[in-house]
């Protein structure tokens, strides 16, 4: 019995206890404490992050004469840290006052708490995957517990989870396509069997097994183009769970695709093949498919009205950064990669929770029906300042450290168009997120929402906790590169050199300590410089230049509709929705073909078909 | 110690200096104008003046917390950003942050004056912060590509090595010698981030009410001036580090800042105002054209 | 041994003396039927057990190749034991009146077993003519419109098909002058020529009606529409598979290593193309799960149509999972409205039955650590270790109608969750208690995964062994030039 064994444990029982605890009250709380114990258990094995060899669970299952075990190394620490400490905070956020107005509203906030529950036992169990055959049904089961939590509203939710669904059975088919094909070539579902033969693989066969785990893990990550589903899917999930979602779930197709083609199948093997007829290498195709998975759903978030649909597409944006450090062999981007999983979590999960927060008292996400709530909610406004700068990759946050590792490594590898790309990205994140901010909580305050409070600490405690985490892990950025550099050696690619304050290398350094001090020093001259000046007067927001009227309660005095109006002049019609046309003909054509096969069926009589096959089947064999 | 000490006091001097440098700059500025429109322009000390005129006002009108701390952040975010600007004799925090950073710093001013106007509830200042990041998005698109091509030409992010190895090689080595196509791109993209006709879209006098200034008086309007001084000080400081070899003294690195500035500066007034989209699609078109093509220069 | 031939006489001949025994005492005749299931079931598992390995068995004293004979291996007594145990099932209890649906199902588990064991082709089709006049009179059984002109067209197609069997057979009488099945394995070199492989595309396509082999399944989702749902759960739980399993035993024996199992290769992948997608766009749940085991069937004819242990042990995991999850699916329609848009809130109502349609959904679409995710791996992977691209589009095809199955059970599912505008009036009363059975036979085969995999292993190494059925029966060796191309390919999965 050790940690992994416990925590594998505690995690089941969790499920099972909120799974008969959702009538009770106090099932948000007793989730809570054991999401906690499991965090604890975690950090039992702590040792893993700083070089401890990995640990293997001391039971094992065999199935069909193949068997089935479960480990944990310093990869998957990392992830289950992420997953952990993220279910944890939207547990706590969802079981207080949160959770008691969701039952208000007709909600289940106990069937809330086991979804997440059971969607944390699936992860934990994919992330110990020990093998090809553990890691796909912990791959489906994290599919279809996902589900489960994206259907909890109901409604328009059910379309989208349908929808997601169809995308993830298409993607776990490929994937097992796959390893059926490594059991073929292997006879056995062993990581080091297939590692030991992956050498001796045919560019054929490389090429195959990486595009079908590509698409098959790809799915999940809303890699383009397969990416449709996912956006309106975090959003329509009710708000701790999205938060949940948003932070991690769709990274596990990044864990999985990094064991499967970077682990195994290897870099090398990809830098190595060419595409005919192009200067493009297999690596550097799925390079690009990164950056339009950085590029395309950021420029589509700053079009979108609603604060959840926003972020969810940023979200899909950010795993496009991810997957572009981790393809490149230098240590600098695959450790950006890697950091940007936890970076993007920690703000992605405050991002949604400041939304679902904003949603508790307005009950709006509607980015045109809010604005000046920072008089009312300045410490939620904190909190999304904090996370939408890390979003967008500005110092001081720690989004920031991530995206200047990957940066780096693309200048030196010299990579121009895909480190124009990958800024081009920032730069739309940064405009999407100052429209999220400024349409919430900057301008005008309506009549409306003069009344409004702060939320209450329940919901406050984790977003300060997680914002912490944001800051401190961009001020001392060492604390994450450590895990990074263990996990990178897990996974056997070249290890990040690293200070507690970033990186020292003779092509450039970076300490953030050094800059984030610097930063608050020039803020405190700032002020100083501010408030030396005469003292300023407080005056009421109508109190303002209208060309010469006077502004009442009546007016609206706030830009929000359409917020990039000149940028969409000129860029506004190269959104022509192709992959949504390209996924409604696809479905259009599945819906031909199958209006055809009924057709079939019903419009002639069977014995028709009978005499017509056997003449068929007749001519086939005379013939 | 005797180094961080050193460094700490590098840190604090340097933003002084790029203050007052920054004040010249916008004194130059004016006088350029007013002799292009044949008028005599401002005094010597006149920048002096304003700022104290500015900060001094008996009417300062607050819209509340985040329009002062948007101010604090728009003049503390250069005070820092400067310190990562080698001058001659003094390479302050330069080491640690680059050229990446550097560009990524300087947003940080730029945010709190959108922060700022933000607060204060007027749609022609939220206009104007939406055009003003526009043409963000526009400009940084040719002096990112230029960015890399120094980068990867010099082979480091670091200011130091780059100013360094231009100095140690002579003009021949110079950015701007060695990669003239970079150069050219590089200005268009510092005129387009000055905010200078014909890309002044964000202020628009005439259209938004000059836009994120609308309900700015007093010190924060103070606060907007010191930021342009410390803007226009940081541009051409950049710009004299990655292509004309940094200052290898005084004398000869204000010339070479002030020089560049003035470049822009001319162009600038002899031109009207863009709209947002061909804004967009001339910086989208020919410099980012130019950048790429410098590149591939590079890069061969 | 010889005991198992009460499997068939008992039945049979208790179906005749029904009407007598109900005449006389009404509980007599209540309980007559499932005793006589049970008996069935009693001396299946009796010889089962006692059975070491497969046992030929001569009618009447005469030997084979004349004669009637029953071939008793592993395969052949696991149908035996399954028919009766899923006839008690779904016997129609609460129906007590019911005579004629009694006798007719009585009628069926004769035949069914008949059909199990035969080993000769005569008896094959006089069995499955058997089946087919009991599927008829079962189709009809609840006495509406529709379901008569629904049982007459399926006689009408399974006529002619009898007519097409019956050529084939005699085709291969002509051939080789017996219709002993492993006389005909002895023969097989006779049979590899077009008019031999003609005679099994016949047989294929006439006894493929109860099948529901495409093109000849236009008769499923009509008939399954109309009967009663107990009439569905069987016609698509037992009758189809038994008729897959006649096709196999004929495939495996007389046409070995010919180009028979590429047709079993090209219907499956039609079946599953045509199936699927329209179930995808059937507006009514019944009809849904018709089209539905339309594909099914076709993934258990593509599994078949791997030569070789690995698919025969892929296509029996598929059938049996197929049998256990098809009939609940059917029980589960019996109280709910036919309509799918109906169904919005149901879960309310009836949580359990709701609960168990997500668990065989889940189970038919494949999802770990299910058994039927392991029945289709174990598919996949006799797929791709045939590594030629026929094989490898029917992989493609499987993969998109996986895709499309999980869109439209999911689609239910969530309609199920989904919460209704208006008081729902749903209610699942009467069945839950004989599906709850079944979700136990599925969960209690997911728990023990690693010794049924090994018995369904060894079932499927012996009925794919062409060479022990003719030793079985004859006790000789056939030519060696037939044995198997990938005898050597150990599956272990």
């Amino acid at each position: 019995m050790n940690f992994l064994d416990g925590l594998l444990i505690l995690s089941l029982l969790s499920v099972i206890v909120t799974g008969f605890a959702q009538k009770l009250r106090s099932a948000g709380w007793l989730s809570s404490v054991l999401l906690g114990l499991q965090c604890l258990l975690l950090m039992g094995m702590a040792g893993l992050a700083y070089g401890s060899p990995a640990v293997s669970s001391s039971f094992s299952v065999s199935v069909l004469g193949q068997p089935l075990h479960w480990q944990f190394n310093a990869l998957s620490w990392f992830f289950a840290l992420i997953t952990l400490a993220s279910a944890l905070a939207s547990s706590v956020y969802a079981a207080g006052a949160w959770g008691e107005d969701y039952r208000l509203q007709g909600g289940n906030p106990g069937l809330l708490q086991f979804a997440l529950n059971l969607n944390v036992f699936a992860m934990l169990l994919l992330l110990a995957s020990g093998d090809l055959l553990s890691l796909f049904v912990g791959w489906e089961l994290v599919s279809w517990a996902s589900l489960l939590m994206m259907v909890l509203a109901g409604g328009a939710a059910g379309r989208f989870g349908l929808r997601y669904i169809v995308y993830a059975t298409a993607g776990a088919m490929a994937v097992m396509t796959g390893l059926v094909m490594i059991f073929q070539l292997t006879g056995s579902f062993q990581f080091a069997d297939f590692a030991a033969i992956a050498p001796s693989l045919s560019n054929a066969q490389v090429v195959t097994f990486t595009l079908l785990f590509v698409f098959g893990f790809g799915v999940k990550m809303g890699l383009l183009p397969f990416h449709l589903w996912q956006a309106d899917a975090y959003a329509e999930t009710p708000g701790p769970g999205a938060a949940f979602l948003g932070a991690i779930s769709s990274r596990m197709g990044l864990f999985a695709m990094l064991i499967l083609v970077i682990q195994l199948i290897g870099l090398g093997r990809l830098i190595n093949i060419e595409v005919p007829y192009s200067f493009f290498s297999l690596r550097d195709v799925l390079m690009w498919v990164a950056a339009f998975t950085i590029i395309f759903p950021t420029f589509t978030a700053m079009r979108q009205n609603d604060a959840r649909l926003l972020l969810a597409w940023h979200g899909i944006g950010q795993g496009g950064y991810m997957l572009m450090g981790l393809l490149m062999v230098n240590p600098l981007g695959s450790a950006g990669g890697l950091m940007h999983v936890f970076n993007y979590a920690s703000y992605q999960a405050v991002l949604f929770l400041v939304v679902t927060a904003v949603i508790y008292r307005t009950r709006t996400a509607d980015l045109n029906q809010l604005g000046g709530l920072v008089t009312r909610m300045p410490l939620s406004f904190l909190m999304m300042l904090i996370c939408i700068i890390g979003l967008a990759g500005i110092p001081p946050m720690n989004g920031f450290v991530s995206k200047w590792l990957i940066y780096r490594s693309l200048i030196v590898e010299g990579m121009p168009l895909l480190f124009v790309a990958s800024v081009v990205g920032t730069l739309g994140t940064i405009l999407s997120v100052y429209k999220l901010i400024h349409n919430t909580f900057l301008g005008q305050l309506r009549l409306e929402h003069e009344q409004i409070r702060e939320v209450p600490w329940s919901m406050m405690i984790p977003m300060l906790i997680l914002s912490a985490v944001v800051f401190i892990t961009g001020f001392l950025p060492g604390i994450v590169l450590d895990w990074v550099a263990s996990a990178q050696a897990a996974l056997g690619i070249p290890v990040l050199e690293h200070t507690l304050g970033g990186v020292e290398s003779p092509s450039g350094n970076l300490d953030m300590i050094w800059i984030c001090s610097v930063l608050f020093g020039g803020f405190a001259v700032g002020a100083l410089v501010f408030y030396s000046g005469n003292k300023s007067r407080r005056v009421h927001q109508l109190d303002n230049y209208a060309g010469g009227h006077f502004l009442t309660a009546d007016d609206r005095y706030h830009y929000s509709n359409n917020f990039y109006a000149g940028l969409m002049h000129h860029i506004g019609h190269w959104y022509r929705g192709t992959f949504q046309w390209l996924e409604s003909s696809l479905g259009s054509a599945i819906s031909l073909l199958s209006a055809a096969t009924q057709m079939l069926f019903n419009s002639f009589h069977p014995a028709l078909f009978l005499l017509l096959a056997a003449t068929l089947s007749l001519l086939f064999f005379a013939g | 110690m005797n180094e961080t000490l050193l460094t700490i006091l590098e840190v604090i001097f340097m933003p002084v200096v790029a203050f007052v440098i920054g004040l010249f700059m916008v004194l130059m500025m004016r006088k350029l104008a007013a002799r292009l429109q044949r008028r005599v322009g401002p005094p010597l000390m006149q920048p002096f003046y304003d700022v104290i005129k500015l900060y001094g006002k008996q009417t300062q009108i607050s819209h509340g917390l985040i329009h002062d701390i948007g101010i604090i952040m728009a003049v503390g975010g250069y005070v820092a950003a400067e310190s990562l600007l080698p001058v001659p004799g003094m390479d302050g925090i330069a080491d640690k942050g680059g050229i990446v950073m550097l560009a990524y710093l300087t947003m940080i001013p730029s945010l709190g004056l959108a922060l700022g106007v933000g607060q204060c509830a007027n749609p022609n200042g939220s206009i104007g912060i939406s055009r003003a990041l526009t043409s963000m998005l526009a400009y940084d698109i040719p002096y990112i590509i230029v960015i890399f091509g120094v980068a990867y030409h010099f082979g480091s992010t670091n200011l130091i090595d780059i100013i360094d190895t231009q100095q140690a090689g002579g003009v021949a080595t110079w950015g701007i010698s060695e990669m003239p196509v970079l150069a050219i791109a590089g200005l268009f993209a510092l005129h387009a981030s000055l905010g200078k006709q014909p890309f002044e879209i964000y202020i628009a006098p005439a259209e938004i009410a000059t836009g994120p200034m609308v309900e700015m008086g007093g010190k924060y309007l103070g606060g907007l001036f010191v930021m342009q001084s410390f803007q226009l000080y940081t541009a051409s400081v950049l710009y004299v580090s990655l292509f004309l070899g940094g200052g290898e003294n005084w004398i000869t690195f204000l010339l070479k800042c002030f020089a560049v500035l003035a470049i822009p500066i001319i162009i600038a007034y002899l031109f009207p105002r863009y709209r947002t989209e061909d804004l967009v699609r001339l910086v989208w078109k020919w410099p980012v054209m130019l950048a790429l093509i410098g590149v591939a220069f590079v890069m061969t | 041994m010889n005991s198992i031939v009460l499997n068939i006489a008992l039945p049979l001949l208790v179906a005749f003396l029904l009407p007598l025994i109900h005449a006389s005492s009404r509980i007599a005749a209540r309980i007559t039927g499932p005793l006589v299931l049970m008996v069935m079931m009693w001396s299946a598992v009796i010889v089962f057990k006692a059975l070491e390995y497969p046992v030929s068995i001569a009618l009447g004293g005469f030997l084979p190749p004349v004669g009637v004979s029953f071939h008793l291996d592993q395969l052949a007594l696991l149908m035996a034991t399954i028919i009766p145990l899923l006839m008690l099932l779904l016997w129609p209890y609460q129906y007590e009146q019911n005579l004629r649906e009694q006798t007719v199902l009585l009628l069926l588990a004769a035949a069914s077993s008949g059909l199990a064991l035969s080993g000769d082709l005569f008896n094959i089709y006089v069995f499955y003519e058997l089946i087919s006049v009991a599927s008829f009179g079962l189709a009809a059984a609840n006495r509406q419109a529709s379901s008569f002109a629904a049982a007459f067209r399926y006689l009408l197609i399974s006529g002619l098909g009898t007519v097409l069997a019956l050529t084939g057979i005699a085709l291969i009488y002509t051939q080789t002058g017996t219709l002993n099945l492993a006389q005909l394995g002895l023969l097989s070199s006779r049979l590899d020529n077009p008019l031999g492989l003609s005679a099994f595309a016949l047989i294929l396509l006439g006894i493929g009606v109860k099948a529901e082999i495409f093109p000849l399944n236009g008769w499923v989702a009509e008939v399954y529409s109309t009967a009663s749902t107990r009439t569905s759960a069987l016609l698509a739980g037992l009758v189809s598979k038994l008729a897959v399993l006649a096709i196999v035993r004929i495939l495996v024996v007389a046409y070995d290593d010919s180009e028979a199992g590429l047709m079993l290769l090209v219907f499956g992948v039609l079946g599953i193309i045509w199936g699927e997608f329209s179930a995808w766009r059937a507006q009514d749940l019944k009809r849904m799960f018709a089209y539905s085991s339309i594909g099914q069937l076709g993934m258990i004819l593509l599994a078949f149509s791997i030569p070789g242990e690995a698919g025969m042990f892929a296509g029996i995991a598929m059938m049996l999972h197929h049998l256990v999850v098809k009939p609940a699916l059917f029980l589960l329609t019996e109280k709910w409205n036919h309509g799918t848009d109906s169904l919005r809130g149901a879960a309310r109502l009836s949580p359990l039955a709701a609960a168990l349609f997500v668990l065989f959904a889940l189970s038919l679409i494949g999802v770990p650590p299910l058994p039927g995710f392991w029945a289709k791996m174990l598919l996949m992977s006799g797929l791709v270790g045939m590594d030629t691209s026929v094989y490898y589009i029917a992989l493609a095809v499987l993969m998109i109608a996986t895709v499309v199955e999980a869109q439209y059970l999911i689609r239910i599912a969530v309609t199920l969750y989904s919460a209704s505008d208006r008081s729902s009036e749903l209610r699942l009363a009467s069945n839950t208690g004989v599906m709850s059975l079944f979700a136990v036979v599925l969960l209690s085969a997911l728990l023990t995964l690693t010794p049924l995999g090994s018995k369904l292993y060894h079932i499927a190494a012996e009925s794919s062994n062409r060479a022990l059925y003719i030793r079985t029966t004859f006790n000789v060796n056939p030519t060696p030039v037939l044995e198997h191309k990938n005898a050597t390919q150990e599956a272990s999965l």
